[in-house]
C-alpha cells in the first residue's frame, strides 16, 4: 500500500498541472485540443499503485492523468502540449498522444476504443514471451460502445491475457448522456462477463476502493484472467478544453461533483490519518512548485525545427 | 548452374515466412483459417504443425485481432497478419491506416511497429463485387506505410522476407490471380528491395509501367507485339514510395508512356505516374502519354460481363502498337485465358 500522502501527492499532481494546464489554454498557449482529467484522478492513480514498473499502461484521449499517475516525465508532457521539441512526441503528438515508454506508458490514441485491441496485444506479447507482466487500457463509457471493444473482450478472453480494462464512466460522451446512448436494459457487467472476463465496479472518486479492486484484478490478470473495471466517476470540464459547459448536465451538477471532489476527499484522509495540515500545505506548494517550473522551462524551450516535419515517418 | 526450382507464387510466399519464422522467433501468423491444412490459399501450409504455438487461427473480428497484432508490433514482436480479401482488411481500416502507420510519427519516432499485413486483392472468376476489389490507390495514399505488390513468385518471395526484416509498417497487396503463376526462385532466404522498381524488359521505343496481375498481362503482350517495337517493362513493385527515378530515366530514353491499371482508373497508380512524368518538362515526350485500366464500375460476377472487364494482353499489345502507329492485331482469347488464373511458368 502506497503511503496516504504519497497518494496525495500523484493526485494533486495531476490536478494542479491540469489547473496550470487551464491556465496557458486560456492564454492561447497551447494549441493542441485538450480533454481535461479534473475530477478522475482517484482511478489513474488508484489502478497505477495497483501495477508495477513492468505493467503497461495505454490510455485514450484524456490521458495526462493516466500518464502522470504511471509515472510519465512531467515537463515532457507540458513541452508536448506547447509543440515544443523537447517534448514526449517532439511536437507531433500533442496533449491526445501520450508516451513515456521509460516508465511503460505504452502510448495514448484518441480514436474512440482503439487503444482497447492495441493493449490486448501489448498484453499478447507479454503472454507471447512469458513475462509476468499485466496491461492497462484507459478508456471512456463512449469508447465502450464501439464494436471493436466486443471484439476484443472475447480474444482476451479466448487467448487469456493478462489485460485489465479500465473503464471510466464519466456519464457522458462528448455531451451525449447514458440514457441517450443505452437502452433501459443495457448491462455491462452482464456484456463483459457473458464474454468470459471478470467485472468489478468501483467508485472512482474513493481512491482507496479503486486501488483495492484494481488490486485483485491485476492479480488475477497476472495469471491469465483479464478484467473490467468500471469506475464510477465525473469529470468537471466540458469533453474538450476548459469550459464549464452545464447545458446537457442534469443531476452532474458542479456542486455535486465539487461535493465528490476526489482530491478533496483524499486530502480529508490524509488529515484524519493524522498528517499536519502544514505538512500537506508543505507538499501541495512542493507540487505548485514543480509545476511552474515545467511550465517555465517547457515555454523558454525551443520549438521543432521545420526539417523534422519530415522526419519520422518511417523509423 | 542450380536445377531450376519451379514453384508456385503462393509456395514462395510460404517458403519465405517458413524460413524468416526459422531465424526470427518474434514472428507470429494471424488471420482467418491460417491453421487450416491448406490454408491461406497454401501460403501457410503446414505451418501451424511446425510452430504450433506461432499461428493463430482468429475469431470473424479483423478489427480487434488486427490491432491485438498492431499493438504486439509495438511491443517488438513481429506479426504476420493474413488478410483474405481486400474488403475484410477494410474492417481494421483504423488499426491499419491511423494505428499501425501513424505510431511512429505521431510519437516523434523512435516507436516504430514492425507489422506485414499480407492482403489479397483483385480479381477471381466469381467473386463478384464485393471480393474483388484491389484498393491500390487507397492504400498508396496511406502515409506511414511501405506498401508493395509482388509481380511474380520471385518477388513474393523476396518482398515478404525483406518486409520482415524492415521496422515498419509493410503492407503486401498480394494479386489472387497470381497465385498459380510459377517461376524459378531460389531456395535460400534472399530480399528484395521494398521501394524499387524493376525494369524487367529493356526497350528503346516505349515505357509500360504495370504492376501485379497487370504486370503479368503485360509481359504476355511483349510476344505478341513482337520484335518490331522496343519495350521497356517497369514493373513499379513499390508504391509508397514510388520509385520515380526508375520510370524517368526510362521515360527520357523512350518518350513514350503507357500505364496498366487492373483496377479503376480514378486515383490509380498510372494516372499518378502519368501525372508526375507529365510535370518533368525535360523528359520531352514524343507521344502523350497513355493509359489501361478497369472501366468505372465495380467488377461484376457475370463471366459474360467480366470478359469486357480486365485490360488483357491483347489489348496492351494493341495500344503499344496504335502509340507505334503500328497495325494493330486481332487474336481472340480463350474462356480460359479471361476468366481463369494463368498458370503460366515465367522466366
Amino acid at each position: 500500500m502506497t503511503a496516504l500522502l504519497d497518494v496525495y501527492r500523484k493526485m494533486f499532481l495531476i490536478r494542479t498541472a491540469e489547473e496550470e494546464l487551464v491556465a496557458l489554454y486560456l492564454k492561447e498557449k497551447i494549441m493542441s485540443f485538450v480533454h481535461f482529467y479534473i475530477g478522475q484522478e482517484a482511478v489513474a492513480v488508484g489502478v497505477c499503485d495497483a501495477l508495477k514498473k513492468e505493467d503497461k499502461v495505454l490510455g485514450n484521449h484524456r490521458s495526462h492523468g493516466h500518464y502522470l499517475a504511471k509515472g510519465g516525465d512531467l515537463k515532457k508532457m507540458i513541452c508536448e502540449m506547447l509543440g515544443k521539441e523537447n517534448g514526449s512526441s517532439r511536437g507531433k503528438g500533442g496533449s491526445m498522444h501520450m508516451i513515456d515508454r521509460s516508465v511503460n506508458f505504452v502510448g495514448s490514441t484518441p480514436i474512440l476504443g482503439s487503444v482497447v485491441p492495441l493493449a490486448c496485444g501489448t498484453a499478447f506479447e507479454q503472454k507471447y514471451n512469458n513475462k509476468n507482466d499485466v496491461t492497462v487500457a484507459f478508456l471512456g463509457d463512449g469508447a465502450f460502445e464501439e464494436g471493436i471493444v466486443y471484439e476484443t473482450l472475447n480474444l482476451a478472453a479466448l487467448f487469456k491475457l493478462p489485460l485489465l480494462l479500465v473503464v471510466e464512466n464519466n456519464l457522458f460522451s462528448t455531451n451525449s448522456k447514458l440514457k441517450d446512448r443505452r437502452s433501459d436494459a443495457h448491462h455491462v457487467e452482464k456484456i463483459v462477463t457473458g464474454f468470459g472476463l471478470t467485472y468489478v465496479k468501483a467508485d472512482g472518486d474513493d481512491y482507496q476502493g479503486v486501488f483495492e479492486k484494481a488490486k485483485k484484478l491485476v492479480a488475477g490478470a497476472r495469471t491469465g484472467s483479464p478484467a473490467v473495471l468500471e469506475c464510477m466517476t465525473y469529470r468537471h470540464m466540458a469533453h474538450s478544453g476548459p469550459i464549464f459547459d452545464e447545458e446537457y448536465r442534469e443531476e452532474d451538477v458542479v456542486e455535486k461533483r465539487l461535493e465528490k471532489d476526489p482530491i478533496k476527499k483524499m486530502r480529508q484522509i490524509v488529515l484524519d490519518s493524522g498528517i499536519s495540515e502544514k505538512e500537506i500545505a508543505g507538499v501541495e506548494d512542493d507540487i505548485k512548485k514543480t509545476v511552474r517550473d515545467s511550465i517555465d522551462f517547457a515555454l523558454n524551450s525551443a520549438y521543432p525545427s521545420k526539417e523534422s516535419l519530415y522526419t519520422d515517418l518511417y523509423a | 548452374m542450380p536445377e531450376a526450382r519451379i514453384i508456385k507464387f503462393t509456395e514462395a510466399l510460404k517458403e519465405a515466412t517458413d524460413q524468416m519464422m526459422e531465424i526470427d522467433k518474434n514472428i507470429f501468423v494471424v488471420g482467418l483459417g491460417v491453421t487450416y491444412k491448406n490454408g491461406a490459399d497454401g501460403t501457410t501450409f503446414g505451418l501451424k504443425s511446425k510452430y504450433p504455438e506461432r499461428v493463430f487461427d482468429v475469431p470473424n473480428s479483423e478489427g480487434g485481432w488486427t490491432g491485438m497484432a498492431v499493438g504486439a508490433a509495438i511491443n517488438g514482436l513481429r506479426p504476420i497478419v493474413h488478410h483474405g480479401r481486400v474488403e475484410f482488411s477494410l474492417l481494421a481500416a483504423d488499426q491499419i491506416f491511423t494505428q499501425a502507420a501513424k505510431w511512429n510519427y505521431m510519437f516523434g519516432g523512435n516507436n516504430n511497429v514492425p507489422i506485414v499485413f499480407r492482403i489479397n486483392v483483385g480479381r477471381q472468376w466469381g467473386n463478384g463485387p464485393q471480393h474483388t476489389q484491389a484498393l491500390y490507390g487507397l492504400f498508396g495514399n496511406v502515409l506511414g506505410l511501405k506498401v508493395v505488390i509482388p509481380g511474380t513468385p520471385r518477388m513474393a518471395k523476396g518482398l515478404l522476407v525483406s518486409a520482415l526484416r524492415d521496422k515498419n509498417p509493410v503492407v503486401i497487396l498480394e494479386p489472387r490471380w497470381l497465385f498459380q503463376v510459377k517461376q524459378d526462385v531460389p531456395a535460400e532466404i534472399y530480399g528484395e528491395p521494398l521501394h524499387k522498381a524493376r525494369v524487367a524488359a529493356s526497350g528503346k521505343d516505349i515505357t509500360v509501367v504495370a504492376y501485379g496481375d497487370g504486370f503479368i498481362a503485360a509481359h504476355e503482350a511483349l510476344s505478341l507485339i513482337g520484335e518490331k517495337v522496343g519495350v521497356e517493362l517497369i514493373d513499379i513493385v513499390s508504391l509508397n514510395p514510388i520509385d520515380y527515378e526508375t520510370i524517368f530515366a526510362s521515360v527520357k530514353k523512350t518518350g513514350r508512356l503507357l500505364t496498366v491499371d487492373t483496377t479503376n482508373s480514378a486515383f490509380s497508380i498510372g494516372s499518378q505516374v502519368i501525372s508526375k512524368v507529365a510535370q518533368q518538362k525535360s523528359l520531352q515526350l514524343r507521344e502523350a502519354p497513355t493509359s489501361v485500366s478497369c472501366p468505372n464500375v465495380p467488377c461484376p460476377t457475370s463471366t459474360a460481363l467480366t470478359e469486357f472487364y480486365y485490360p488483357t494482353k491483347v489489348d496492351i499489345a494493341n495500344v503499344v502498337l496504335r502509340v507505334m502507329h503500328e497495325p494493330t492485331i486481332t487474336r481472340a482469347l480463350t474462356f480460359e485465358e479471361l476468366h481463369l488464373a494463368p498458370t503460366i511458368t515465367i522466366p
